[in-house]
């Protein structure tokens, strides 16, 4: 048996995670948590470890010179610089609507980078 | 009564939009909302990462859209928006705004009620006086977010941010996420200024070195900046001899507080708040102006723009009602008063008119069991900790004031 400790970062309350685990890398237990948010993220967080990424792309021809964007869905952790790199070579045309994919399936991570905001053409 | 405007909000961020939306709901026929900028959203359109809107929307939502949600059940509402559009003054007395744009040169309103919704800025360098010289490359952790996230400029390769608030911890994350080095996060004070949840997803994640008790005592570099003396402070904060160290940087990032932005305020003749920085208000979130009402950072800094956009709503509402003349000049101003672990909280009065919350934040940690409680016998809750930089919540229902109550005092103790 093992543990591991974790800061939740679900919600702003950032509640300690103790996660006990077998010898095989199952869960035992979970601990700490306040609601089910943070069993579910402390067992996320040992098999398969998962940020939302958000950065920005180049636009043109839009009243802002970059547009900001999201993993729609929370990715990889170890994918992240992958991503950001993907990311960053994208540059889209004016006008951006929120919600637009941007990048399917980004790195094969079965995530889609869309815009977060609208932005019209100047 | 001949009256253009019933309720005027200054500043569409996301107090002055739910404002808006507040206001319309109880009826004001006019409804108009005045922001500087060329686009609605305030500093939440730089926010791009998630962690918004998860009591609202049930989900996490990025700054932007969050916001869009806003302003979309604000333009349904009919609220009004006046973009580019400067206040520079509100005249003491008759509380006439005026206001300047480029199409429409200078003007002037005087609404039915007014809602102060002109957020916060951030704390600057000058504020701190750190000895050296001040070459190019420091900037406030928010200046910074506006450069990368929405003007597409990195502000450097290599940066120390000093001080722990929110803003500069999510912009460690985000300038390492575009390629730069962040050497280290250091805060003078003993405990973060930060959610955990940011040291842990944005310094933790990626092994940013985190120092508390420990400051920026010296800044190095003629044109640009060559680096920064960091050393540990003692209980006093002074700096202690011997554990200083030069860390080479192009880039220092500032996050050490923000201040309710209140100049228009006390142009007003609004009663401003020693400790908040804020107006001082009642649980209707009115001012000591009783036409002028405001809401969000402008009145106290929250940490969550939920709490900022509930806030709105209330302030809106009741200034609607405010111009409807419904609300009466003799309510009850009972006196709310912050025990010795209190170091700011607001509204400072409650009327006994409607259910309200007042926001508070400890003095310093308290790392055990303890009670956040209104007295006298008003609210009690259990509380794992308590944190200044986390703000406790006290709950009283408009049914719960009495005649007899002559004063609330509100506090954190150990259990």
């Amino acid at each position: 048996m093992s543990e591991r400790k974790f800061i939740c970062v679900s919600c702003p309350l950032g509640c300690g995670l103790t996660v006990t685990l077998e010898d095989s890398g199952e869960v035992l237990k979970v601990d700490g948590n306040t609601c089910p948010r943070g069993e579910s993220y402390a067992r996320s967080e040992v098999k398969d470890p998962r940020r939302v990424f958000a950065s920005t792309v180049r636009v043109k021809g839009g009243k802002l010179p970059v547009c900001p964007v999201r993993s729609r869905t929370p990715a990889p952790k170890g994918k992240l610089f992958g991503i950001a790199e993907a990311v960053a070579e994208l540059e889209v045309n004016a006008p951006v609507k929120i919600g637009q994919v941007l990048i399917h399936n980004v790195c094969g991570t079965d995530v889609d980078i869309v815009a977060s905001r609208d932005l019209a053409a100047v | 009564m001949s009256r253009d405007i019933d309720v005027l909000i200054i500043g569409a961020g996301p107090a002055g939009v739910a404002a808006g939306i507040g206001a319309r709901r109880e009826g004001a026929e006019r409804v108009v909302v005045l922001e500087r900028d060329w686009d609605l959203g305030g500093i939440l359109q730089q926010c791009i990462h998630p962690g918004f809107g998860l009591r609202t929307f049930k989900e996490e939502l990025t700054g932007p859209e969050y916001m869009h949600r806003f302003i979309q059940q604000a333009h349904d509402e009919g609220v009004e928006f006046r973009t580019n559009t400067m206040v520079f003054q509100i005249d003491k007395g008759t509380n006439t705004v005026w206001t300047m744009n480029k199409e429409r040169g200078i003007e002037h309103m005087t609404p039915g009620a007014i809602v102060l919704t002109m957020g916060c800025r951030e704390r600057p360098l000058g504020a701190i006086r750190i000895p050296g010289t001040r070459p190019a490359g420091i900037y406030t952790a928010g200046t910074a977010q506006r450069f990368v996230n929405m003007e597409g400029h990195m502000p450097g390769k290599r940066a120390v941010i000093l001080g722990s608030g929110d803003i500069g911890l999510i912009m460690a994350r985000r300038m390492i996420w575009e390629g730069a080095e962040i050497e280290g996060v250091y805060e003078v004070m003993s405990w973060p200024g930060g959610l955990r949840r940011n040291i842990a997803q944005c310094l933790d994640d990626y092994g940013i070195p985190f120092h508390l008790k420990t400051t920026v005592t010296k800044i190095h570099g003629r044109d640009r900046l060559e680096g920064v003396t960091v050393a540990q402070v003692d209980d006093h904060m002074t700096p202690i001899k011997g554990t200083e160290r030069f860390v080479e940087c192009d880039t220092l990032l500032l996050a050490i507080g923000l201040i309710p932005e209140n100049e228009l305020s006390r142009m007003a003749g609004v009663e401003i708040h020693p400790v908040t920085g804020g107006p001082v208000v009642n649980d209707l979130l009115q001012t000591s102006d009783p036409k002028i009402f405001a809401a969000g950072n402008v009145v106290i800094v929250y940490d969550l723009v939920d709490n900022v956009s509930d806030e709105g709503l209330i302030a809106g509402a009741n200034a609607a009602k405010y111009a409807a003349g419904k609300i009466p000049a003799d309510i009850r101003r009972i006196p709310v008063k912050g025990g010795e672990n209190v170091r700011l909280f607001s509204p400072q009065y409650v009327t006994g008119q409607a259910d309200t919350t007042i926001y508070m934040r400890v003095t310093h940690p308290v790392e055990q069991a303890c009670r956040v409680f209104a007295e006298p016998d008003l609210y009690s809750q259990r509380l794992r900790y308590a944190r200044p930089g986390e703000m406790n919540e006290v709950r009283i229902k408009a049914g719960q004031i009495t005649p007899d109550i002559k004063e609330i005092t509100i506090d954190i103790q150990p259990v």
